[in-house]
């Protein structure tokens, strides 16, 4: 280096400390609790929390909102305590695989908090004994019909199929029974169930029971009656739930199981909310249907943070609480958790009907059970390749209605360790 | 006649057949975006009315911030598209004019290094710029910024390798010339090799371009808040859930989206044909 | 130099800008030590010295013109490559994924049992002898107390001040930290254990209740194990990153943390055959949609090339319809033509009179994803098989017209052999991107259908990297340590290939 860039290289140096000096990196406000949420709740907890500033006197609350539920999961898998969220709003299967990976913190509720909710709601989000979050909607399913079409409930499912497959022709119906919402596993369960495939068997006194399938040799004669014209679909229950919604709206299908977060798009339609179980083939033993919760979750980074004390009483006085649950889901439409919430005046007959569907036929969603994967594939994924498995290829139901039948027996075995 | 037949109708049959093939899918989103139902069915491939109401729902939509996502994506690849061509394009020229120990290994090395699943290192990426919003949150997660110098990263070897081979091309006497003139390394590259090179240039950020456009991975992680995101994640957002009723704004969408792409890329089109020559993949 | 008063201008300039770039580096580095990012420090500080280096000595000419673009890669296309690689030693897994000690720490928090009863107490947080101290009210009992991380003071209930729910507000010689105070004063007291009785504490559960628990596990850490202080059970390190009693693998306390397995997802890979087979039937695939992806692309683009390589009415209508699919952006035409494939509603099934369920039968999802890339990827080919094309001498063709061969033979003696010369690198290129041709699948079919029934892990689209990518993020539990094992053999494969097409075309070896 010669004397003249010597020279420069110290003019230079002066320089960048005379701007660094005036540069303090800026640490962040210590008193923020940040929420992470999907693109449909996270606008609205906006404006709850917006709505009403104070809901943990001395913080504030930011509400991140991610453009769909797919990115809230992906960002919330790789995020660490440098940017994590204190609180994330998410699926009740986000529990297990979130606190073993130690991203998500257990929180003990009061004894009057607890009693706002119904025990299997806290079960949901219950992982080895430690509660991870607290319930904030409930999301199910229930058949509708369309009373156009259709004079009166069903009260079998075979009446089902012979409605369609008398008016197919004259009413150019594109199917009978179709999964609007929950997706050809979870919403599906209920039409299970209804054939008599229930995820996990329980004994007289709601007890599970392990290494037992259900019966498949009776499911797969059911599914032969009702959904199969010799080897192949009778058209009555399509494989998938592509174009569900689109044709129940245009009067194609007189029956669909629709998700209890959309039944405004029915009302708006002007459809009265037909609301009950998939009938079973029996009249009284209708399809049982997953009820789950979602939950806000704490997470291991609200200690990080140095908010963990105010991201519990927010969990507690605004998610748990019936003020918060009433304000947030007059903007959601979903059903509340919050016992108080939900015989609130605020809340309608739409979200009200739901519940009242799943309490006749409702199952707790385990997912100890559901998401293990010991028998060579998870409920999730099984579900679905069974409809298609039957209904779009063709396969021979009695061999994979067993098969399905010891994959979901091999997963609760396996699950029970889990609980 | 009879040699017209034999000469050029299977020309025209051919090209008039692709044609009808590269036409249909965008001639059926045409339609879709001015169907007022929204939907996806297909109910005739002529089309019945003239709606405007998609087009209407993106600019007036409280929930859609159309031109905002627009204006991001322009930005976001503009800015990877400008940058990554300046700086490509001084490394370029040291590979293919300069010697020096390494260039071989160096290049060769730039080779393999692009051809690492890039998408698996993800999470490491995430990762590197939580770290960095701890202490720069203008340049970190979430930030455009953030997402632009990650892109830079990633654009840089494809960019190398492209303009690389455009400067082998020029005659070296050129250079040559201008060294004997006295003129510096420096000197030859901001006089000589970045004026020849214009047309070139000009493909290379057009490419660059396009790829960032259409990259959405990053970007729906990166881009959390709504008036951030660009035009990728946003409109992969519209058709994400079941229902397709939201195919007619996503039809209207993706038509205004790439309008301004396509213009550019037909009135560019004869440098293209020389960029892509110099060996590029679309990206 | 070109002249005296520009150079002194540029090397003003120059200066300027040099400081500028120093002086925000020198800040980044300063703020990422503040918030102990060494690594990131040093590393911006090493940016630093060398920009200067690089721009004020005449050492290296080269380094002028790469170093931006080095330091670009470096930081994230190699940096992260590298830690990917690195990670591939590791379980590094649902379940597996913070570092040891902060599983350690986590392990310690979450050993907080509360008692049988489920007692908690309404609190108020403040001080007392100028120590963090909480005012706990037992309102169905009536008592109140103090309790600090040292000791707990009855307080009789004349002393205490109550509000309408019957908590305390106020006690002689505390004082209650006021709301605005709270927010800064949380780390201080949310986790700490203040003094109930026994083994027992009293730990916050939000600002205004705390809870009655005790301890259940305890870290001896000399001997790196836990202990459950109860019934006595030991954890020991299982060297796989868990704390497991006995021999029971199920018996492990969470969370775990990423520990070095070193060629253990490697091993797996070739022992396992749940995810040996999978694997295979995934590669092979690979390398036929890959294989078809090009043989079609080329062979439509180079027919539509040998078509519109004259003049010809309307052959620039043509030309700009034709490149049409490529100046897309791509994702957008991916999810378009996702629309056109459902089965319910789609354009294909609509034209074609059919009802196929496209995507839920492995062959025709196949078939699906072949047209798709086929109608994106032609277009390219054509323009580089025109542009070749117009590379061939005319005097060559013209000569062997004149030793009487016939079009067909010129084309298949000469231009073929020279086109394929010409464009081999293009077409190895091509294959290796769409090796790798994520987007594609992950947009249109999700890599499915799945065969679950049977067991399969993969799905019938699935191509090495979408498989991958489901293994690292995609399901419910993930596995980044086996997925990183398999990107680095997909970038083995990759490379291979591509270096085996650079040595054996002439064209691309003198270019490097």
């Amino acid at each position: 280096m010669n004397k003249k860039s010597l020279g420069f290289t110290g003019v230079l140096a002066g320089f960048a400390l005379a701007i660094s000096s005036f540069v303090v990196p800026s640490a962040s406000a210590a008193s923020e609790i940040v929420v992470w949420a999907d693109e449909s709740r996270g606008p609205n907890l906006t404006k709850v929390i917006a709505a009403k500033g104070d809901w943990v006197p001395g913080y504030t609350v930011k509400i991140v909102t991610f453009s769909s539920f797919d990115a809230l999961k992906e960002a919330f898998d790789k995020a660490t305590d440098a940017t994590g969220p204190d609180i994330v709003v998410g699926a009740n299967d986000w529990v297990p695989t979130g606190a073993k990976s130690g991203k998500l913190a257990p929180i003990t509720l009061t004894a009057s908090v607890k009693a706002r909710f119904n025990p299997t709601q806290l079960f949901d989000l219950t992982y080895k004994k430690s509660l991870y979050g607290v319930p904030i909607d409930v999301n199910n399913v229930a058949m509708i019909y369309n009373e156009k079409l259709v004079s009166s409930a069903p009260k079998t499912f075979g009446e089902m199929v012979s409605y369609y497959k008398a008016n197919k022709a004259s009413k150019n119906l594109k199917a009978g029974l179709c999964v609007a919402g929950g997706g050809m596993s979870w919403g599906a369960h209920s039409v299970f169930s209804a054939l008599g495939a229930d995820a996990y068997q329980f004994n007289s006194r709601d007890e599970i029971v392990y290494n037992r399938t259900f019966n498949y040799p009776k499911f797969s004669n059911n599914i032969k009656t009702y959904l199969l014209d010799g080897k192949k679909s009778n058209g009555f229950f399509p494989a998938t739930d592509t174009g569900c919604k689109d044709n129940f709206l245009a009067g194609t299908v007189p029956f669909a199981v629709i998700g209890n977060w959309e039944w405004k798009d029915y009302v708006a339609k002007g459809f009265a909310m037909n609301l009950m179980p998939v009938p079973g083939v029996t009249a009284d033993a209708p399809g049982k249907m997953f009820g789950s919760v979602s939950g806000a979750m704490l997470t291991t980074y609200a200690a990080k943070h140095g908010v963990s004390a105010g991201a519990k009483s927010l969990m507690t006085d605004f998610f748990a609480s019936t003020s918060g649950q009433v304000a947030y889901q007059a903007l959601e439409g979903r059903p509340p958790a919050e016992k108080g919430a939900q015989s609130s005046s605020a809340v309608s007959a739409g979200q009200k009907g739901f519940g009242a569907a799943a309490s006749t036929a409702g199952i707790p969603q385990i997912g100890a059970f559901l998401n293990n994967n010991k028998g060579g594939a998870n409920y999730w994924d099984s579900a679905p390749a069974f409809w298609t498995a039957v209904l779009v290829d063709n396969k021979d139901v009695a061999t994979e209605s067993k098969k399905l039948a010891n994959i979901w027996r091999s997963n609760t075995t396996a699950g029970k360790s889990d609980l | 006649m009879n040699k017209w037949l034999k000469q050029d109708l299977w020309r025209h049959i051919v090209a008039l057949t692709t044609a009808i093939f590269a036409l249909f899918p965008l001639y059926l989103v045409i339609i879709s975006s001015f169907n007022s139902t929204g939907s996806l069915q297909i109910t005739s491939f002529v089309p019945r009315e003239i709606s405007w109401n998609n087009y209407k729902l993106l600019f007036t939509s409280p929930a859609i911030p159309y031109l905002t996502w627009m204006k991001n994506s322009l930005l976001v690849a503009g800015s990877v598209a400008l940058i990554s061509v300046v700086i490509g394009s001084a490394s370029a020229f040291a590979f293919s004019r300069l010697s020096f120990k390494g260039r071989k290994p160096g290049i060769q090395l730039l080779l393999l290094v692009q051809m690492f699943p890039a998408i698996l290192a993800i999470s490491a990426v995430y990762v590197i710029m939580e770290r960095v919003q701890t202490f720069a949150p203008g340049i970190g997660l979430g930030t455009q910024g953030g997402l632009v110098l990650v892109y830079l990263g990633g654009a840089m070897g494809v960019n190398i390798w492209l303009l690389k081979g455009f400067v082998d091309s020029i005659p070296k006497e050129l250079d040559e010339a201008a060294k004997i003139d006295g003129a510096s390394e420096v000197q030859t590259f901001w006089l000589i090799f970045i004026p020849l090179a214009t047309p070139v240039l000009a493909v290379v950020t057009l490419l660059s371009f396009i790829g960032t456009f259409n990259e959405f991975i990053l970007a729906r992680l990166f881009l959390v808040d709504m008036e951030s995101r660009t035009i990728a994640v946003g409109l992969q957002q519209f058709i994400g859930g079941q229902y397709s009723q939201n195919w007619g704004p996503f039809a209207a969408g993706s038509i205004i989206a790439s309008i301004p792409i396509v213009i550019i890329f037909l009135s560019l089109q004869k440098y293209i044909v020389n960029g892509l020559t110099a060996g590029s993949v679309k990206g | 130099m070109i002249s005296v008063s520009r150079g002194k201008l540029a090397l003003t300039a120059k200066i300027v800008l040099l400081a500028l770039i120093s002086a925000i580096f020198l800040m980044l580095a300063q703020s990422a030590f503040a918030q102990k990012e060494y690594v990131i420090g040093v590393f911006l500080f090493a940016v630093i010295l060398l920009t200067l280096f690089t721009y004020l000595t005449k050492k290296s000419i080269p380094l002028k013109f790469f170093l931006p673009g080095i330091l670009l890669l470096l930081a994230f296309v190699v940096s992260p490559i590298l830690y990917t690689v690195t990670m591939s030693g590791f379980n590094y897994k649902t379940g597996n994924i913070v570092s040891k000690d902060e599983a350690v720490l986590q392990i310690q928090n979450r050993a907080f049992e509360p008692d049988s009863a489920g007692t908690s107490f309404d609190i108020k947080i403040g001080t007392f002898e100028s120590k963090p101290a909480i005012l706990v009210s037992d309102i169905e009992n009536k008592r109140y107390f103090l309790s600090t991380f040292e000791k707990r003071v009855p307080l009789s209930n004349g002393a205490v001040t109550l509000n309408e729910y019957l908590v305390a507000q106020s006690a002689p010689g505390f004082s209650p930290l006021p709301t605005d105070q709270l927010a800064a004063a949380d780390s201080t007291y949310s986790g700490k254990r203040f003094i109930f009785k026994d083994e027992y504490f009293l730990s916050l559960e939000g600002l205004d209740v705390a809870i009655v628990a005790r301890q259940t596990l305890t870290y001896l850490e000399q001997q790196d194990v836990f202990k459950n202080i109860i019934d006595g059970t030991i954890y020991k390190d299982n060297g796989r990153g868990n704390y497991q009693a006995g021999l029971d693998s199920a018996a492990i306390l969470e969370p775990g943390w990423r520990a070095p397995i070193w060629f253990e997802n490697y091993s797996k890979l070739v022992t396992d055959a749940r995810f040996r087979d999978p694997l295979i039937r995934v590669f092979i695939w690979t390398v036929v949609f890959a294989s078809a992806t090009v043989l079609t692309t080329f062979a439509l683009g180079l027919l539509l090339a040998l078509a519109l390589n004259k003049p010809l009415h309307g052959r620039r209508i043509y030309r700009s319809i034709l490149v049409l699919p490529y100046a897309m952006p791509s994702v957008m035409s991916i999810l378009i033509w996702g629309g056109m494939f459902n089965s319910e509603f789609g354009a294909i099934n609509a034209l074609l009179g059919t009802d196929i369920a496209w995507f839920q039968n492995p062959n025709f999802a196949r078939t699906a994803v072949i047209v798709v890339n086929l109608w994106l990827g032609f277009p390219y080919f054509y323009l580089v098989s025109s542009g070749a094309l117009q590379a061939i001498p005319n005097e060559l063709l013209e000569a062997a017209a004149i030793d009487g061969a016939n079009p067909r033979q010129i084309f298949r003696k000469i231009t073929m052999p020279l086109l394929l010369q010409i464009l081999s690198p293009l077409l190895i290129a091509s294959f290796a991107f769409n090796f790798n041709n994520f987007n594609l699948i992950y947009l249109l079919t999700g890599g499915g259908p799945r065969n679950s029934l049977d067991g399969e892990i993969a799905g019938a689209t699935d191509i090495l990297i979408s498989y991958t990518y489901q293994i690292a993020f995609g399901s419910s539990t993930q596995d980044l340590g086996l997925a990183s094992a398999i990107s680095l053999i997909i970038f083995i494969l990759v490379a291979s290939i591509s270096l085996y097409g650079i040595r054996k075309s002439k064209v691309l070896e003198s270019f490097v």
